[in-house]
């Protein structure tokens, strides 16, 4: 508990210091409680994901860092890896390859990387999923391309 | 014969040897209050000290054999070194020659140190420099007494920068250069692990909080740095029960290279040599050390013959292994400990 929370305090003084190191990622702590974190990514370029900002909800558990943190969507999202309903991801990372020595930090990185290249044999949403196992990549990018515009970008006012 | 001496402990009715004490327990006999350090060449607590600061334990030829423990350093590079003075006193700025200490109270001793010892070709009175002590003094940097000083002024040590090397000691010089050497390296090393991070807790391991966990816990497959708090944690994590211990949690958190043990080390080492070393030092010590689920023989140690700490009985012999190497016709080895009939029952596939 006392280590999670010295951790997590690192982690936080670190992202204030390198806030402007990686444009793509904004992580931010709930104020009264360092287990809560969330944070903005931007959809990586040349996807689908492209131009939206999606919102992710980080809950830490007090074993942390032996125990990953538990991350899901809360910007809806078309992804064969996410839950298209509660925002669930499915990466091994964040089950049974996690290490202690990722942060925050890299596993916002390491979710970017995955919109970028989608795992379709392991799909939470199987919609997306058999789209691409089927090979239909234009389907994939047009329903992305969809959901991200309706989701994840600003409204025009 | 040393029987002459009251014991200390027994006149606080306390000596706890009874009947073996080699000291006397009879009131009649006088106590020996003479300082056992100032004997050996030095105590620091100097004219403050509660104890006799003489050099000639008057007629008691018994105190001497009782701190014949002090005498083998010096009656033994007696011989060595008297050949050595000959030659190079004449050459070293010696602060006081040897005449003026036979003059002085502190001769008197050697005589029967001598005697004791069967150095005959010492009997002439003749107080050699190598048994005169270094001036603390001036081993600091400052003596009072200058030349004048009764004590040896010793030679500059360029690694440790002191006075502390004796001039006709050239055994304890080596030593001490030796040490020295040791040393720097120790703390030239200690040094730069001060700047080492533990990836997991993200803290300088060397300021840690608490000092138990101040320690480094090298894996011996990478070069990865951890507190050893950190990775015992991490290896010996079961929270999760998807996670397998043998592709995630024995791992390296880093570069995921399966590493079978953790060194702890108060030092981060810098090349392939120091680290191979921390670890011939760790085993060796868990190897003078009894294994407890070995038990002497009497328990049971799953690790086998790879267990680092000791396999030893009772009587001092260590135990003694004839592994047997079970092959099966796909050419898997099986390396079997206890062998049962039913390691043979199963290769003839009944």
């Amino acid at each position: 508990m006392q280590s999670s929370r010295a951790r997590l305090f690192k982690e936080y003084k670190e992202v204030q210091r390198e806030k402007s190191a990686d444009p793509d990622i904004q992580l931010t702590c709930d104020e009264s409680n360092i287990f809560k974190w969330s944070a903005f990514i931007n959809g990586p370029s040349e996807t689908p994901y492209e131009g939206g900002v999606f919102q992710l909800a980080f809950a830490i558990p007090e074993q942390y860092p032996l125990l990953p943190p538990q991350v899901r969507f809360l910007t809806k999202i078309f992804h064969p890896n996410v839950h298209f309903k509660t925002g669930e991801i499915c990466l091994d990372i964040l089950k049974n390859a996690w290490s202690p020595a990722w942060t925050l930090q890299s596993v916002c990185r390491a979710i970017i990387a995955l919109m970028a290249h989608p795992e379709p044999d392991s799909p939470l949403n199987c919609d997306s999923g058999n789209l691409l196992r089927s090979g239909d990549h234009r389907g994939y990018k047009s329903m992305a391309k969809m959901y991200t515009k309706l989701a994840a970008m600003p409204k025009k006012a | 014969m040393s029987k002459r001496i009251l014991c200390k402990f027994f006149t606080h009715g306390a000596c706890l040897k009874g009947e073996q004490c080699e000291f006397s327990h009879d009131w009649k006999d006088e106590s020996s209050n003479v300082c056992t350090y100032y004997k050996k060449g030095s105590c620091s607590y100097g004219s403050r000290c509660r104890y006799d600061h003489v050099r000639v334990p008057q007629i008691k030829t018994s105190t001497l054999a009782a701190s014949s423990n002090s005498l083998p350093r010096n009656s033994a590079s007696v011989h060595i070194q008297s050949a050595v003075v000959a030659s190079s006193s004449s050459g070293k700025d010696n602060p006081s020659s040897p005449s003026s200490f036979h003059l002085s109270a502190s001769s008197k001793p050697f005589f029967p140190q001598a005697a004791d010892d069967n150095v005959t070709s010492q009997n002439n009175a003749e107080i050699q420099p190598s048994d005169i002590p270094i001036c603390s003094f001036a081993e600091s940097g400052n003596c009072p007494h200058k030349d004048s000083c009764v004590h040896i002024h010793g030679d500059l040590c360029t690694i440790c920068e002191k006075h502390c090397l004796h001039p006709f000691r050239p055994s304890e010089r080596e030593e001490h250069v030796k040490s020295c050497l040791k040393n720097k390296k120790y703390l030239e090393a200690l040094r730069i692990s001060q700047d080492i991070e533990c990836c997991v807790c993200l803290d300088l391991v060397l300021s840690k909080p608490k000092l138990s966990e101040r320690k480094f816990g090298i894996l011996s497959e990478c070069d990865h740095s951890f507190c050893i708090s950190c990775i015992r944690n991490w290896r010996s994590n079961s929270l999760n029960v998807s996670m397998d211990a043998n592709s995630t949690l024995r791992t390296c958190p880093i570069c995921r290279i399966l590493s079978y043990f953790v060194i702890p080390s108060v030092i981060w080492y810098s090349s392939k040599e120091e680290k191979m070393e921390i670890i011939d030092t760790y085993k060796a010590k868990l190897r003078s050390i009894d294994c407890r689920h070995f038990n002497f023989g009497n328990g049971a140690c799953s690790f086998g013959t790879s267990c680092f700490y000791k396999h030893a009985y009772r009587d001092g012999r260590l135990e003694y292994v004839v592994l047997r190497h079970l092959n099966s016709e796909d050419g898997n080895t099986v390396i079997s400990k206890d062998v049962r009939l039913s390691d043979f029952f199963r290769e003839m596939r009944l």
